[in-house]
């Protein structure tokens, strides 16, 4: 592989020993993927640092006391708790004050502590060419698919890279691999971000790691749906990149997509196969469930918007636990807004800098057993995203009952399930 | 007691040396390993029951997820790790990641098929220097 000199001086420890570390890292990443060079980033989105995980925060102190720096902007990924207003998710304070440690090492280092998988609705938004590193697939997804930047589905090394500004030359980084594998004809009208997370997640079994091409909205998908869309794609599959023409640049047409190749026969989607990816995801019985969520991924502003709109002067039925989830940047702007105040009216809960699945109910977690972390007994959660549904049944391990946004309120309100589904 | 020696790509640096663990399908370290005792929980029929700990894990490919590295990672921090990981093709960047923060070497693409050379239970030891791996089957 070959390196400039600066990044020679890195590795061979003249700018630090964090620098010395990450490169050393990034360097063995390039060579297993055959890349030439590394390239500048401008943008990472890195790892929080999980409470859940046994000397996982321990992992982000270790870098801050090494002297790690962010040379690019850098935004921090989705925590394990709600580090301000925990007391309302019942999470153990142990737990918490160790993820509130995380939060030192994150301001030592420079990074904006976002604890986010929705950088973007906080302000962070690559623009196009930018490359970028994300440990969070629906921030690669989004970025690469909405915005044209230019990011791999990373793990733990987007902190490398956020302290280098360099990335390996390899993967969607690569002009030749941004181009459709597949295309997929939409004969069917969505309607709310739901509709577009059983879109994407049906599509996303089909392509695995490729890259779908979308044709025939019946209009242009607004930023929330295109959000919805990329994640459950990223859930189901592999995928890092869809490509909408029109919408992601700068691929104008399906011919573009294909990048001048032969444009494949599309694969039509009808709405049996979205009410399927309904069904698929609704285990639970109708009549008990412990837990409505919705804001996966975490919710926009316009979205909380949308949810005060639909709770204003009604309140959740009593014993129904309601859970909104947001990161704590939209959260600032919905309480300046008034929003926050309607919501905790109605009796919902706005939770930020964690979700459902990423908190102490998980039980795919390992917690140093001093924490007192016991996952709740829960047996059904209401969600309005299939993302969420897939890892509550893989990390909570519970039954699931997936609907409409609206639905899933409405379901709130009556503590009755009320079914997408006609 | 002889020694066969097979070439494969060097993917993460590094010597180990354990039992073989054998499995026919893909694995997602987010999901088919409990990091709390490295057995494997996931629905793998050729794995049912097995435990990755102190092995050398021999499978097809890694089933893709962006979160693969911090269970891997996880299974090390618990002493439950696979002791080196050798695959048909290139895994996830996410679990060559998980892989250089453990020290788990990583080997692919091997010079010649491995089953049928390779018992479960059989000792392994590989090594990698650079992109250069060598695997080293101890048959009695």
């Amino acid at each position: 592989m070959e390196l400039t000199r600066f990044e020679n001086e890195m590795l061979d420890g003249k700018h630090g020993a964090a620098k010395q570390r990450a490169m050393q890292g990034l360097v063995q990443l390039g060579r297993a993927f055959g890349a030439p060079r590394m390239i500048e980033i401008g943008y990472a989105h890195i790892h929080a640092g999980m409470a859940l995980y046994l000397e996982d925060v321990e992992l982000m102190e270790d870098l801050a006391d090494l002297g790690a720096a962010m040379a690019v902007p850098a935004s921090v990924n989705i925590a394990n708790a709600d580090t301000v207003n925990w007391q309302q998710t019942g999470a153990p304070e142990k737990l918490v004050r160790l993820q509130q440690r995380a939060t030192s090492a994150h301001h030592k280092m420079g990074s904006a502590c976002t604890y986010t998988c929705t950088p973007y609705w906080a302000g962070h938004w690559p623009t196009w060419n930018t490359h970028m590193t994300s440990i969070e697939s629906t921030v690669t997804v989004f970025c690469n698919s909405v915005l044209g930047a230019k990011s791999n589905r990373d793990g733990f090394f987007a902190v490398y890279a956020g302290m280098t500004g360099r990335y390996p030359l390899f993967g969607y980084h690569v002009d030749a691999n941004r181009r459709g594998t597949q295309l997929f004809k939409v004969d069917t009208t969505l309607s709310g971000t739901t509709d577009y997370s059983c879109l994407g997640f049906h599509v996303g079994r089909i392509v695995g790691e490729g890259v779908p091409v979308f044709e025939g909205f019946a209009s242009r998908p607004n930023l929330d749906e295109l959000d919805a869309l990329g994640a459950a794609l990223a859930t189901s599959g592999g995928v890092a990149l869809f490509i909408v023409p029109g919408v992601t640049p700068p691929f104008a047409d399906v011919v573009q997509a294909f990048g001048g190749a032969m444009v494949p026969e599309a694969i039509v989607v009808r709405r049996p196969d979205v009410d399927a990816i309904y069904d698929y995801f609704c285990t639970g019985t109708s009549g008990a469930f412990d837990i409505v969520h919705v804001g996966c991924p975490h919710a926009s502003f316009e979205e909380m918007k949308h949810y005060a709109e639909l709770l204003r002067d009604q309140r959740v039925k009593p014993g129904v636990e309601f859970w909104i989830t947001t990161s704590r940047a939209v959260r600032t702007m919905a309480e300046e807004a008034g929003l926050i105040r309607v919501l905790d009216a109605a009796g919902a809960k706005v939770i930020s800098d964690t979700c459902p699945i990423s908190c102490h109910f998980a039980r795919t977690t390992s917690p140093d057993p001093k924490l007192g972390v016991v996952p709740p007994p829960i047996r059904t959660v209401v969600v309005d995203s299939a993302k969420q549904a897939k890892y509550v049944r893989d990390m909570i391990r519970c039954d699931t009952l997936l609907t409409g946004t609206q639905e899933a309120v409405l379901t709130a309100l009556t503590g009755q399930f009320v079914s997408r589904r006609a | 007691m002889t020694t066969r020696e097979i070439r494969a790509r060097g993917i993460v640096e590094g010597t180990a040396a354990g039992p073989a663990l054998i499995g026919d399908e893909a694995i997602s370290f987010l999901g088919d390993v409990d990091i709390g005792t490295g057995q494997i929980v996931g629905d793998l029929p050729s794995l049912k029951n097995a435990s990755v700990r102190g092995t050398v894990l021999i499978f097809p490919y890694t089933r893709g997820s962006a979160g693969a590295w911090r269970f891997l990672y996880q299974l090390f921090k618990h002493g439950n790790h696979p002791v080196a990981l050798i695959t048909d093709t290139l895994p996830d960047p996410s679990v060559v990641q998980g892989a250089i923060l453990a020290n788990i070497p990583i080997l692919c693409e091997p010079a010649e098929t491995l089953k049928g050379l390779v018992a479960n239970g059989a000792r392994v030891a590989v090594e990698v220097k650079g992109d250069a791996g060598v695997i080293r089957i101890e048959t009695p």
